[in-house]
């Protein structure tokens, strides 16, 4: 028989809600909350084991808790590892997509897990795993761990799961050629979508097209002399010793350096570490991405009123659009805590 | 305009002593045939092969494809290719169905070039597998090309068009089993139409090698060296567009393709009912961005004059040419015309590449018919028309001579590895296509 573990949060667990969150990892041989129904739904399999892990502690220390949590799964046997489902809860999607990914990484076994489409977590994990769609709160529970169950049952056979829309998961960014002789050729399927379009009827495209999530322009700044600026870059310029370990590609993190007594950024001191470019140029003078000597001559001559005590950094080569909005907002938290007024934004 | 199509059902061809046509058998005198084809010097030698649907046979590599057909009244088929210019789409024309005549090199092949299955799983790749094929398996003397990838592949190509029209003569004073009535008058003139809507399909055909002998003719005219044109549907499927001999196999449209489009066919079964078909624009796909921008300014500028309310975008490529693609799409919206467009995809051998090179959020109506980089295996076949090794020899789109992971896509056994890239006229963008992509 196949063996599954099963990861949950520290309310399903029924250790309680919020006041616990910061509950450590543990892990369960009598399997509880969840995995019973889960286990119940599978075929030829059984849920071994129960991983608990509290959101807030999961959120707040991911290294960490992911190091505990993978170190737990050391010697065990098993084929297979579900997460969730974790509804709209976006603390649980996050810590349910992450812990996914590393025991696909470190294990090699499939990973499924289950999050509502407000989730944040489905943005941010959709490619690297099969995330069903869930329902907004534990009242779908049954339904949801019935979709998972089913997919694990498949996979599990050795059979492939079908397309997003027939197995309702969240599309992973793959589309793939489907043959069906019993579809209509293709003139007639493009004569009547454009009956339809024609017509002001619903039709559905077979090559939908990515919204772009444009973000209105701000009001532009009346007085400049009285504007606090802060510098933020995806050019991957760092303190020498990249001391944040930002990724040179495809980056996950992002780092906040004090420039308060600084008046330019001097080769040796800083350098860039984005591995998509020529960083001749950079690393002889980091002005040239992050221009804070220019930025200091302006605050002199009263041009602007003053710059943030940091600047922020990223690499946006390869780097996810998921991720990428996440450190944007993370670093928009802090920009305001500051009470930045505008932000001089530089790429390569 | 009105046409008629008379066709003749051939249910089955053999080699005889005269070539004729009789109770859907098609007799051929390969010596007679053969003669035709070797009234261009060019062509060394030649031999005429019979592939129909269930051999286990693999043709390879096909470099064009066109239904045999002649034109009551008239000395060729082809105005402008084979012969002097005339009218297309009116009259009658007499068609050989249910047959294609396949060019196929005897042994080089090239970029455009393409594979048919005539049975087994590789048949489902290609609309030719279910066709009774009449293969001009040749060589030529052309040894300007002969190691180039990119081939004009001319002699072939007319001398598949010379055998076409040799074997359409047979039926040429006979009754037809069928007729088809292709019969729409000029735009102004038509009643009972006045609340349906207004369509137009736009067909960007390939003309993208600014040096000329390589691109898609209309009447003879290299479509590089061209504007759009609103031509008649008729004149389309009466054999005024000649396939060119570039783009990768799977997204070409052999002349058979022109001379079937289905998609006219289906606008004309529409015609009167739910639409009103208005025509065809003939446009191009081009190298430059200045030459696709004025395509599709032109494209845009005639919908509009005809009072287009929507339109049926097809491309006969991918890649660069989506740019092509997207800017006539954006075009035509911005005018106005509410349009569909039908395209395969490229999203790369795992499926994760963006599906077009360029995407407008306008381009909000799509009929996909399929990946050309999905990779394809194929156990040997019992018999190879052509030559196999051309597929990884020869630099066609969809092969390769060696490979770190894959190896060669020609195997010691004979069985292949390839891209759907090399199926011939695979992606059926004309309107055969019953592929289309889904996400995973």
């Amino acid at each position: 028989m196949k063996k599954i573990v099963h990861y949950i949060n520290q309310f399903f667990a029924g250790v309680g809600g919020e006041e616990q969150a910061d509950y450590k990892p543990e892990l369960h041989t009598e399997i509880l909350g969840p995995s019973l129904a889960l286990n119940k739904a599978l075929e030829d399999a059984e849920v071994t084991h129960t991983l608990v892990c509290g959101d807030g502690y999961f959120g707040s220390n991911e290294e960490a808790a992911t190091q505990e949590l993978l170190g737990m799964l050391e010697g065990l046997e098993f084929d297979l590892f579900v997460a969730g489902p974790t509804f709209r809860a976006g603390r649980y999607g996050f810590a349910a997509g992450s812990i996914c990914k590393s025991v696909k990484e470190k294990f090699g076994v499939p990973v499924l897990t289950s999050m509502n489409d407000e989730n944040p977590g489905v943005n941010m994990y959709k490619k690297d795993m099969y995330i069903f769609k869930g329902g907004k709160s534990a009242t779908k529970m049954r339904s949801d761990i019935k979709v998972i169950a089913s997919a694990a049952n498949k996979i599990l056979k050795g059979e492939k799961l079908g397309s997003a829309e027939s197995e309702n998961f969240y599309p992973r960014g793959i589309r793939l050629q489907v043959i069906d002789k019993n579809m209509k050729p293709a003139s007639t399927r493009v004569v009547e979508m454009l009956l339809k379009k024609l017509s002001g009827k619903e039709f559905e495209t077979e090559l939908p097209i990515p919204k772009n999530d444009r973000v209105d322009i701000a009001p532009a700044i009346k007085d400049l002399s009285k504007a606090k600026i802060a510098l933020v870059t995806t050019g991957g310029i760092v303190p020498i010793d990249n001391p944040d370990k930002i990724q040179s590609a495809s980056a996950t993190r992002w780092g906040m350096y004090d420039i308060s007594s600084n008046d330019d950024l001097l080769e040796g001191i800083y350098k860039t570490i984005h591995a998509g470019f020529d960083p001749y140029g950079a690393d002889t003078d980091p002005d040239r991405i992050v221009p804070l000597d220019v930025l200091r001559a302006y605050e002199k001559e009263g041009k602007i009123d003053s710059i943030d005590s940091h600047f922020y950094s990223t690499v946006g080569t390869g780097t996810t659009e998921g991720e990428a909005y996440r450190m944007g907002s993370e670093i928009a938290v802090v920009l305001k805590d500051h009470n930045v007024d505008a932000v001089i934004l530089t790429s390569t | 305009m009105k046409l008629e199509i008379g066709n003749f059902i051939v249910k089955e061809v053999s080699f005889g002593n005269s070539t004729s046509f009789q109770n859907g058998v098609l007799t051929i005198n390969k010596k007679e045939a053969l003669e035709h084809v070797m009234e261009d010097s060019h062509i060394t030698e030649a031999d005429i092969v019979i592939a129909v649907p269930g051999d286990k046979k693999r043709i390879v590599p096909v470099k064009e494809a066109i239904e045999a057909r002649c034109k009551i009244g008239k000395n060729c088929t082809f105005p402008g290719v084979t012969g002097d210019l005339y009218q297309l789409g009116e009259g009658r024309t007499h068609a050989l169905k249910n047959m294609s005549v396949l060019a196929v090199g005897k042994h080089w092949g090239s970029f455009g070039d393409g594979l048919i299955d005539m049975s087994g799983p590789g048949a489902d790749y290609s609309h030719y597998s279910g066709l009774i094929n009449v293969c001009l398996v040749a060589d030529t003397d052309e040894e300007f090309e002969r190691h180039e990838q990119q081939k004009k592949n001319h002699a072939l190509r007319w001398g598949a068009m010379r055998l076409s029209e040799y074997l359409a003569e047979a039926v040429r004073e006979l009754e037809p089993d069928e007729i088809e009535d292709y019969d729409l008058c000029s735009i102004t003139g038509r009643d009972n139409v006045k609340d349906l809507h207004k369509v137009v399909y736009v067909i960007q055909c390939q003309s993208q090698m600014e040096e000329l002998g390589y691109n898609d003719l209309v009447y003879g005219w290299d479509m590089n060296k061209y504007v759009p044109t609103l031509m008649h549907p008729n004149e389309i499927i009466d054999s005024a567009i000649i396939s060119g001999s570039f783009m990768p196999c799977s997204s070409k449209w052999s002349t058979y393709d022109f001379q079937n489009n289905p998609t006219i066919k289906e606008l004309y079964k529409e015609h009167g009912k739910t639409l009103n078909f208005l025509g065809v624009i003939t446009s191009n796909l081009n190298v430059s961005l200045e030459q696709k921008n004025r395509s599709a300014l032109f494209v845009a500028q005639i919908a509009s004059t005809i009072g287009a309310d929507g339109a049926i975008l097809a491309e006969e490529g991918y890649g660069n040419p989506d740019a092509d693609f997207i800017a006539c799409f954006d075009a035509l919206e911005d005018a106005g015309v509410k349009t569909v467009g039908i395209t395969n995809e490229c999203t790369g051998r795992d499926g994760k590449s963006q599906p077009l090179v360029v995407l407008s959020e306008k381009a909000d109506a799509i009929v996909s018919c399929g990946n050309v980089s999905k990779l394809i295996e194929l156990a040997p076949m019992e018999e190879v028309v052509g030559e196999l090794q051309s597929l990884a020899r020869d630099g066609l789109s969809g092969g390769w001579a060696d490979d770190e992971k894959l190896g060669p896509s020609v195997k010691e056994d004979g069985s292949i590895i390839m891209e759907n890239n090399s199926m011939f006229c695979g992606d059926q963008v004309v309107g055969w296509s019953q592929k289309t992509m889904k996400e995973f």
